[in-house]
C-alpha cells in the first residue's frame, strides 16, 4: 500500500526516530510503513492520521479509489 | 558559521531512545540466563551422555541443578517471550509470529522428512533433541528472512 508518509515526516523535519516515538512505534516500524513493505493496523493507521491531523485516506492509498 | 549539531531529542526521539534502551536491557537479561543454563550444565554434567548423540541413558546431572536449570528454562523460553511480546509493536510482533511459524512448520515437515530418510538408510533415526534443533533453527532462520525482507 503507497502512503505519503515520508513526505508528511519530511515536512515536519522529523528523523524516523522523532516518528516513531511519537507513534509509540520502533524506528523499524516506521521505516517498513515507509517503503511500503508493512501495512500498519487499523489502529496504528488512525494514530499516525491524528499524528498529522489528517484523513487516513489522504495518507494511505490502497490504489482501490478512483 | 558552523552549524550546531542538534543535540535537544525531540519528544519521539527520547522516547525511541527509551524503548532502545529498554530492549537492550532486556536482551541483557536473556543472554545472562542462557549463559547462565548453559554454564551450569557445563560446570555440572555428571555423565558421559550427548543430547547431539541422543544417548539419554548417559545424562547425569545433580537433581538440584536440574530444577535450577528448569525453571531457568521456564524464564528463557516462556517468561521472557512473553515479557518481550508486550514491549515490541506490531512491526516486529509480526517478524515473530513469522519466526514462531517457520519454526512450526520445520518441525511438522522436518520430522516426516527426517523419518522416511532413515527408513531409506540414509540418517540416523530420529531424537527428541534433533527435532527441537529443527524447531529452533526453522524458528531463527525464519524470523531472519522476514527481517531481511522487511
Amino acid at each position: 500500500m503507497k502512503n505519503r508518509l515520508k513526505v508528511l515526516r519530511a515536512e515536519r523535519d522529523w528523523s524516523q526516530a522523532e516518528l516513531a516515538g511519537r507513534l509509540d512505534v520502533s524506528r523499524q516500524a516506521v521505516n517498513a510503513i515507509e517503503t511500503g513493505k508493512h501495512d500498519p493496523s487499523l489502529p496504528l493507521a488512525f494514530k499516525i492520521a491524528r499524528l498529522f491531523d489528517m484523513p487516513i485516506e489522504d495518507i494511505f492509498d490502497d490504489g482501490e479509489t478512483a | 558559521m558552523i552549524l550546531a549539531k542538534k543535540s535537544v531529542l525531540g519528544p519521539g526521539e527520547a522516547r525511541t531512545r527509551t524503548r532502545q534502551r529498554r530492549q537492550m536491557i532486556f536482551l541483557g537479561v536473556s543472554v545472562v540466563i542462557g549463559g547462565t543454563i548453559g554454564g551450569l550444565t557445563g560446570a555440572f554434567d555428571q555423565g558421559d551422555g550427548s543430547l547431539f548423540s541422543g544417548d539419554w541413558d548417559k545424562l547425569k546431572l545433580n537433581p538440584a541443578i536440574a530444577v535450577l536449570v528448569s525453571a531457568l528454562l521456564v524464564i528463557g523460553f516462556i517468561a521472557l517471550p512473553l515479557r518481550g511480546f508486550g514491549q515490541i509493536d506490531e512491526f516486529k510482533r509480526e517478524n515473530n509470529f513469522i519466526g514462531f511459524t517457520g519454526g512450526c512448520l520445520a518441525v511438522l515437515v522436518g520430522f516426516p522428512i527426517w523419518a522416511v530418510l532413515y527408513a531409506g538408510g540414509m540418517l540416523p533415526p530420529p531424537h527428541a533433541f534433533g527435532i527441537w534443533l529443527l524447531g529452533f533453527f526453522g524458528m531463527f532462520a525464519s524470523y531472519l528472512i522476514a527481517r531481511i525482507r522487511a
